[in-house]
């Protein structure tokens, strides 16, 4: 299992019966506290598989260390620190064929942050896209 | 035949300039920005007592081509999935008993809020100003549209292809018996199309989308593939797709508002409401639905709850918008005792009411109630002992003679429902955050179950004036009320509901409960 902060059994998780309970109701845990994380849940398919094993986990998983991903039966969970981005015609290349950023969305389930396409790039992002970063549209 | 001049000039001009074979998606969207679109001044049906900024965008710059494709790619996958390997390798008869049951309520009841989506984003579109905000509620209104099917066809395929489809089959007109459904539409329904649109927005978008869809339509895939159930995840999964704009919209619509001085006014109130109406049901039912209808279990609910709702969407999503003055809602310590213990709570009182549902009900095996007593300690001494007292009076068996809501009423544990969540509750047993007031208006008395729910109806009573089923059935006897409203198998007198979900068990008839003479009446007319 991994032991990076952003695993799906992390923290907390990690505890059981009342070592759970006890920091589940522990008074500084009764109000939300500000995160910098991301989290995307991808359905998988036969794309999203191999951007998962080649691309997120291949060629870009130095972009971002903090990036775990985690099998969850039907879907692959993500979450990482800042932001996570797919360039899909990198992907393109990689499965050989046609790939827009509208046929990565047909397996995108879920996003916890501001998610954004622009051109070729699927972008999640901690930023308050649109409050304090500008939701930019494509240049000609 | 000679050619026109103009039909020559075109020629020449396509000779000299090719016409591109196909236009970028996200060009096309830039070009339809260059047009003169002007809402701002458009008069809407819907008002809110906020201002919604005229230049909000649309996060995924979706045009109607693209969105057409993607959407016909995703049903294309899950239909085929469906109808092809599934139906071929008998996905429906794989899934454990106890979770075919759980799908009759998940799958029926989540078709009814996607229903009503279709009209909350369609007032959306009516109210905003903004021309990519309004495009990206059209394309949520016709999503919600796709959604409705897709949780249709879930019990359509669960009753055509598996077991026992009694509840799959018919759920629409037998939903409404028990006092899960009233709850529900207060939810999904009312909090979705009433009052403030603005406010409908913070119910929908920012918490019933971007908060408990999560464990609604995500995690709970998990939940079904651990108990054979593929065709959940296949179609579930897909929803959730068109989820995520759903959630960028709820978002902009924040954005849109940020900077509107009714928001640092009513922003937060409204938050907090839409964040106490949503979490009061979904928390309970959820977690019913995942560790009680479930035979293998994932993880503790709670651990769900705290994952999706409070660490990731209070603190990525709402944490992160606090410079803006947005604050963790202040219902936020009562719904994390809900999250801890409600949904124990709801199954006490949802298995003492089992013949009004329209699904099996299972008591805690042996081996379940160790995993309670490890996850929640303290479950055995305060619940388990009632299930096996239970268990011990017979209450599977319709030759006992006994339901367990004569329980309740022998040891002088009235049920009351929550005038504003519809949301049963029993205050001498419950441990989640629910304690009974009581107020009168207009000769009529009204019970609550929290401070959250007491306030928002002293400040609107009159939105809050649906019958509780104790009412609306009141001094009639509860065979009676399971024939009127359709609750008996196609035999006519077997009951849809059962306490069990033993194949070689004997299954209760509405003679069977016709003996017990039960009658509903009102608790409050006692007080």
């Amino acid at each position: 299992m991994s032991k990076s902060s952003n695993a799906y059994g992390a923290g907390i998780m990690a505890k059981n019966g009342k070592a759970f309970s006890d920091e589940y109701f522990a008074e500084e845990n009764q109000v939300f506290h500000e995160s910098n994380e991301v989290v995307l849940v991808l359905k998988k398919s036969d794309e999203i598989n191999v951007i998962v094993d080649e691309y997120l986990l291949g060629d870009h998983a130095d972009e971002n260390p903090t990036l775990v991903v985690e099998d969850r039966a039907g879907y692959w969970w993500l979450k990482a620190t800042g932001k996570i981005e797919v360039d899909c015609a990198e992907v393109a290349e990689i499965l050989g064929k046609n790939f827009s950023v509208y046929d990565f969305l047909v397996d995108v389930s879920s996003t916890i942050g501001r998610a954004y396409t622009l051109g070729d790039t699927f972008t999640i992002t901690s930023e308050l896209m649109g409050l304090d970063t500008k939701l930019k549209d494509l240049q000609s | 035949m000679a050619i026109s001049t103009a039909t020559k000039a075109a020629t020449d001009a396509l000779a000299a300039n090719r016409a591109p074979v196909s236009v970028n998606a996200q060009e096309v969207h830039r070009w339809l920005q260059s047009f003169t679109w002007d809402f701002e001044k458009n008069r809407t049906k819907y008002p809110t007592k906020y201002k919604m900024a005229n230049d909000t965008k649309e996060q995924f710059k979706l045009i109607a081509k693209e969105y057409a494709r993607m959407e016909s790619v995703k049903d294309e996958r899950q239909f085929g999935s469906l109808q092809d390997v599934l139906a071929r390798v008998d996905a429906a008869k794989r899934v454990h008993p106890k979770w075919n049951e759980t799908m009759k309520l998940v799958s029926n009841f989540l078709e009814v809020g996607e229903y009503n989506a279709i009209a909350a984003t369609g007032m959306l579109w009516d109210s905003a100003t903004a021309p990519e905000q309004k495009n990206g509620y059209l394309a949520q209104t016709l999503d919600e549209i796709r959604h409705t099917n897709q949780c249709g066809y879930v019990n359509y395929y669960f009753s055509k292809n598996g077991q026992d489809p009694a509840g799959h089959n018919d759920a629409r007109r037998t939903r409404t018996i028990g006092p899960l459904w009233k709850g529900m539409k207060r939810v999904f329904s009312d909090g979705f199309i009433s009052g403030d649109a603005v406010e409908c927005s913070i119910n929908l978008q920012l918490v019933g989308e971007a908060c408990f869809t999560n464990p609604l339509i995500v995690a709970v895939t998990e939940w079904a593939a651990a108990n054979g159930d593929e065709i959940t995840p296949t179609v579930f999964l897909s929803i959730e797709t068109d989820e995520l704009r759903h959630m960028a919209n709820g978002y902009q619509t924040v954005v849109s508002i940020a900077n509107d001085e009714a928001a640092s006014k009513y922003l937060n109130t409204d938050l907090n409401n839409a964040f106490w109406t949503q979490q009061k049901y979904f928390t309970p039912v959820l977690g019913m639905a995942f560790e009680y209808g479930s035979h293998f279990k994932v993880e503790p609910w709670v651990k769900t709850w705290n994952r999706w709702v409070y660490e990731d969407w209070g603190g990525i999503w709402i944490g992160r918008l606090g410079k803006y003055g947005v604050q963790s809602p202040a219902s936020l310590r009562d719904a994390k005792k809900d999250a801890y213990w409600a949904h124990h709570d709801l199954f006490l009182i949802a298995y003492a009411l089992w013949p009004t549902g329209f699904f099996r009900l299972t008591l805690p095996t042996a081996e379940e109630a160790e995993w309670f007593e490890a996850n929640y300690p303290g479950w055995h001494e305060h619940y388990g002992k009632i299930y096996e007292e239970w268990r011990a009076r017979g209450c599977e068996d319709p030759n006992s003679g006994f339901i367990p809501l004569m329980w309740f009423i022998e040891n002088n544990h009235p049920i009351y429902i929550d005038r504003v969540s519809q949301v049963p509750f029993c205050p001498s047993l419950c441990k989640g955050a629910s304690t009974l007031r009581v107020h009168e208006l207009n000769g009529k008395k009204h019970s609550f179950s929290d401070d959250w729910g007491e306030r928002m109806w002293l400040s609107e009573p009159e939105r809050y004036e649906c019958q509780n089923i104790f009412e609306q059935y009141e001094g009639r006897e509860l065979s009676e009320v399971i024939a009127e409203l359709h609750g008996v198998r196609s035999d006519g007198k077997t009951l849809i509901a059962q306490p069990h979900t033993d194949k070689d068990g004997k299954l209760w008839t509405l003679d069977d409960i016709k003996k017990l003479n039960c009658v509903f009446a009102d608790p409050l007319k006692s007080l």
